[in-house]
């Protein structure tokens, strides 16, 4: 009876621990993308008003860099120490491990650029924030993200 | 006997991995125009790799030092300001052609072919020319950078010599007469001072371009990740026409263009969005006909 009983303990027990650990472990490379593919949906209609095949809309704008930020700050989240590899390609650099500070510096500039963006209120001042915006993501990408292919 | 054999070919080996450079007697006379030569210093990305130093006090010259990582070692690109210790101030026209077409120093060594002489070969040599005027318009910095940390530098830089008798095409670009100009040039900008093929276009087993995959992406050379193919661009959906790809060229992610930033595109691109907006649009022209 108790070794029965035993057996039902670990069995759960080992389920319990499989669970947690595909929520621990399988997790972050899955946040971080798609945290990342929600902002490219976002910035995609950001990018329709800079180029004129949308009209300007203040809504939209809203939106959008709500949307960013909020995604921001999921991305940023997701690179616990260890999630360099796993079972999902990523295309992390090392290098966001290696020099950590650089790349939250990164983060925090892409948020700057994206709070500012949010913060215009017309067309003219939409169009001259973005770059900034733009700018921050290129500066990142570069130094931290494999070339896809 | 054994012996005799080994010397006789160790001897033509020797002989063989000789450098070949161009002759000054087949120099054109030309004037260096220095407003092209910055035109084609961009298009060629040589600040890519010539970049200053980390810390360097004038951080927009090519004055060398900075690390680049390659499959056989790290190389630390040369000094490209005209300084005379350190720089190009001596070189004359003839030994930069001998440099920048053939991969072979002043002193008679191969270069590692990071340096993509393989695509400069095709350069017209006023082309050439013109960015060593260029370069002896940057203010002269003195910059000694680390010697290349290769394993078996003498022999790796030796054997290069023999590598060149098959990675090396010296033939020049001839335009397509069928073509426009706009598409011609653009086609000479991409695959020779461009040299977009070094990294878009795979590499045989024997490290060299492999033209039967022309522009068909592979590997990145730095080891992580992959290049992308550069054929059907506009086809495949990653452009919608030639003048969105134009404007993808110009300004990268800034205009939200994403997939221009990694691997070392951003900096290409960076030196892409300094040139002229025909360049820009021959470029593009020439790559959305790539099917």
């Amino acid at each position: 009876m108790l070794l029965k009983n035993f057996g039902f303990r670990f069995g759960v027990g080992a389920v319990a621990a499989v669970v947690a650990a595909t929520i621990a472990f399988a997790g972050p490379i899955e946040d971080r993308q798609a945290a990342m593919k929600a902002n490219g949906k976002a910035m995609g209609a950001l990018v329709a008003i800079l180029k004129g095949e949308a009209p300007y809309d203040a809504a939209v704008v809203k939106t959008s860099t709500d949307s960013m930020l909020a995604n921001f700050d999921v991305f940023m989240k997701s690179f616990p120490e260890g999630s360099d590899t796993g079972a999902v390609e990523t295309w992390a650099k090392p290098e966001i491990w290696s020099d950590m500070d650089g790349f939250k510096k990164a983060g925090d500039n892409a948020a700057t650029a994206i709070k500012a963006l949010a913060a215009t209120t017309d067309e003219a001042g939409f169009k001259a924030a973005f770059p900034a915006v733009g700018g921050a993501c290129k500066d990142c990408h570069d130094k931290f993200r494999k070339p896809k292919g | 006997m054994l012996f005799l054999v080994a010397a006789l070919g160790a001897g033509i080996g020797w002989i063989l991995s000789a450098p070949r450079p161009i002759s000054a007697a087949v120099l054109p006379a030309h004037q260096g125009d220095a407003a092209n030569g910055e035109r084609l210093y961009n298009i060629s990305g040589c600040f890519s790799c010539h970049k200053a130093a980390e810390g360097a006090p004038q951080a927009d010259l090519p004055s060398g030092g900075r690390p680049l990582k390659t499959p056989i070692g790290l190389l630390y690109p040369p000094n490209l300001t005209p300084d005379d210790a350190t720089g190009l101030g001596r070189w004359s026209e003839i030994e930069f052609v001998n440099a920048v077409q053939r991969g072979l120093s002043p002193w008679g060594t191969h270069y590692i072919p990071a340096l993509p002489y393989t695509s400069y070969a095709h350069m017209r040599v006023e082309d050439v020319l013109d960015i060593k005027a260029y370069l002896a318009t940057l203010a002269p910095v003195s910059s000694v950078v680390p010697a290349a940390d290769i394993p078996l530098s003498f022999f790796v830089r030796r054997g290069l010599g023999l590598w060149k008798w098959i990675g090396l095409d010296t033939s020049p670009f001839v335009a397509d007469s069928k073509r426009n100009e706009s598409w011609n040039r653009g086609a000479y900008l991409v695959n020779a001072p461009g040299h977009c093929g070094e990294c878009h276009t795979p590499r045989t087993i024997f490290m060299t371009s492999d033209q039967s995959r022309f522009m068909q992406g592979g590997p990145h050379p730095e080891g992580e990740g992959k290049v992308p193919s550069l054929r059907d661009l506009i086809g495949r959906g990653r452009y919608k026409d030639a003048a969105d790809l134009a404007s993808a060229l110009e300004f990268g992610e800034i205009m939200g263009y994403d997939k221009l930033s990694s691997g070392g595109m951003g900096a290409v691109q960076t030196n892409m969005s300094k040139l002229p907006k025909e360049d820009i649009a021959a470029i593009a022209e020439y790559l959305a006909e790539l099917k």
